[in-house]
Parts: C-alpha cells; sequence; structure tokens
C-alpha cells in the first residue's frame, strides 16, 4: 500500500466514530447531548494515544511497530483536535443559542472545557511539514502544550461527572509509560531528545 | 529547572490530580434508597412532576434507584435533576456538574 493510500485509510478509521455521531444526530436516534460525552472522550483518547508513543518506543526502542506509531502520532493529534471541535459543535446544538452558551461560561465544568481547547490550536495549526520544516527546534517546543491540553481536558471532566475512575483509566497507560521513560536506562538519553 | 525537578514537579502534578480527584459527592453515585421498583411511581407520574416544575424535559431515565431527568429549566439552563422514585420528591439538582439545588430532606 502507498503512503498516500495508508494515510487516507487512516483518516476513514479516525473518522468513522464522528460519522457514526453526525448519522445518529441527524436520524434523531441521539441527542446532541448524548453525544458530548463520547466526542470529548474520543478527543482524550486519541491525544493520549498520540502522546504514547514517544515514552514507549524510547523505552522498548524504535522497532517496526513503535516507528509506524510515530509516523502517524501527528495525525492521531490532529484527530484529537478534531474531535474536541465536535464535541464544542455537539455543545452548541444542545444549547441552541449563543446567549445560553454565554451564560454556562462561569460554571467550572464549561470554562476548563474553553481553556482545554486553547493549548491544542497551536500545535494542530503547524501539523503540517512545511510548519515542521521552517520551525524546527521549536516545534516539538509547541507540541508539546498538548500536556496542558491534556491536563485540563481531564479537569473539564472531572468536574462535570465527579467521578474519578474513568478519567484515571484513560490516564493510567500514560502514567505507566511515563514511569517506564523515568525508570529507563540512561543511555537511550541522547534517543529521547530526537523523539 | 534541571532535569530531576522537573521529574519530581510533573510527578508532584499527577499526585495532586489524583488527590484533587477523588470528589466528596459525585453525581453519578446519588442513592435515592428507594427500595423495590414495584412501589415505584410511574414514569407518567415523573413526566408531569416535571411538567409542574416548568421545565422542558430533554430526557429521562432511570439511574441507579433514582429518576433522574435531563430537561432545562424556566430560565432556559441545562440541568441534570434526582427525584425519589417513591415521593418523586426533587432531591438534587446539577448544572453541568455543579449542585445548584440539593433538598433539605436529601443531605450529602
Amino acid at each position: 500500500m502507498n503512503r498516500y493510500a495508508a494515510k487516507g485509510l487512516l483518516w476513514i478509521i479516525l473518522a468513522i466514530p464522528g460519522i457514526l455521531m453526525a448519522w445518529g444526530l441527524s436520524q434523531g436516534d441521539v441527542l446532541a447531548m448524548d453525544l458530548l460525552h463520547p466526542s470529548g472522550e474520543m478527543s482524550i483518547r486519541l491525544m493520549i494515544f498520540a502522546m504514547l508513543a514517544g515514552p514507549l518506543s524510547e523505552f522498548f526502542g524504535v522497532g517496526r511497530f513503535f516507528r509506524a506509531r510515530l509516523a502517524i502520532r501527528r495525525n492521531l493529534g490532529v484527530a484529537a483536535f478534531g474531535y474536541a471541535i465536535l464535541h464544542l459543535a455537539f455543545y452548541f446544538l444542545d444549547m441552541h443559542d449563543v446567549a445560553a452558551v454565554w451564560d454556562e461560561l462561569s460554571i467550572a465544568g464549561i470554562w476548563t472545557g474553553w481553556l482545554a481547547l486553547i493549548p491544542m490550536i497551536p500545535p494542530a495549526s503547524i501539523s503540517f511539514d512545511n510548519a515542521m520544516r521552517k520551525l524546527g527546534r521549536k516545534w516539538k517546543l509547541i507540541q508539546r502544550l498538548v500536556y496542558a491540553a491534556l491536563i485540563v481536558s481531564l479537569v473539564h471532566w472531572l468536574l462535570l461527572d465527579w467521578d474519578w475512575w474513568p478519567a484515571f483509566i484513560h490516564l493510567a497507560p500514560l502514567m505507566i509509560a511515563w514511569s517506564l521513560r523515568w525508570l529507563g536506562p540512561r543511555r537511550k538519553a541522547s534517543l529521547s531528545r530526537s523523539l | 529547572m534541571d532535569k530531576k525537578k522537573y521529574r519530581l514537579a510533573l510527578t508532584a502534578i499527577a499526585g495532586a490530580m489524583f488527590l484533587t480527584a477523588a470528589p466528596a459527592s459525585a453525581d453519578g453515585n446519588v442513592q435515592c434508597k428507594s427500595g423495590p421498583a414495584k412501589n415505584w411511581k410511574p414514569i407518567a407520574k415523573m413526566k408531569k412532576k416535571v411538567w409542574l416544575e416548568g421545565w422542558e424535559l430533554l430526557k429521562l431515565q432511570v439511574e441507579g434507584d433514582c429518576y433522574e431527568v435531563y430537561a432545562r429549566n424556566e430560565s432556559g439552563q441545562s440541568i441534570e435533576a434526582f427525584f425519589h422514585p417513591v415521593t418523586l420528591e426533587k432531591l438534587v439538582v446539577y448544572r453541568r456538574g455543579s449542585e445548584i439545588y440539593r433538598s433539605s430532606n436529601f443531605p450529602k
């Protein structure tokens, strides 16, 4: 399979949950409010999935599997942003009008959601080859904003659901991967800087 | 900041998240202590109660041993409310995760 076909297939797979959500809504099977949770969760899952590639490949070494994971990492990040926007769109559909959205802005569970969106914008907007080439080392630094986005997203989730197990379960793989990175042999330190 | 301190800071943030993430009350775990379902008032009565509140009903479901209502109140705010299925008393109301009403008969 050539590179473009593989990338096209990846994006079809990434888009399927979103298409199913939009289809369910258009058919009246679900309400916009029912889709807030799945779309937000999907965004967080993709963010975590993208963030796992770095530390895991550092620990296990960059084999064929992790080379592929690293190669699609940028796509996963953009898809996470896409689902965050979809989440926002469902929120607007649920609220009906802008005044109602504005009225809710002071609630902690809501403004944390808006706040989580802000650090996602710069990494997503520079996720193309030209920007990578132009920004050089700065590109990697900007991508690290995803850490802030993830933490604020999880706080947003907790403040709405007051149930910390789902958020913890999502964070657990990342915690394990980070622990492995810290426990990992020092000789890989030079490699880690490049990933 | 050197690497060791940076790692320590990250661990502290993660630790703090774990601690603050344990909520005092969880709206997903509201318990109405309503007893067997055969004694519950029918859903239709619950719907009427929502109408009497002046709310626009979006969704009504059984959550654990409570009736859970998603609605828009008279001010147009999106709310999530829990009612006792036997007495149909409004026990607690949340707005986007923030508690905005709690019955005096339903202490935390």
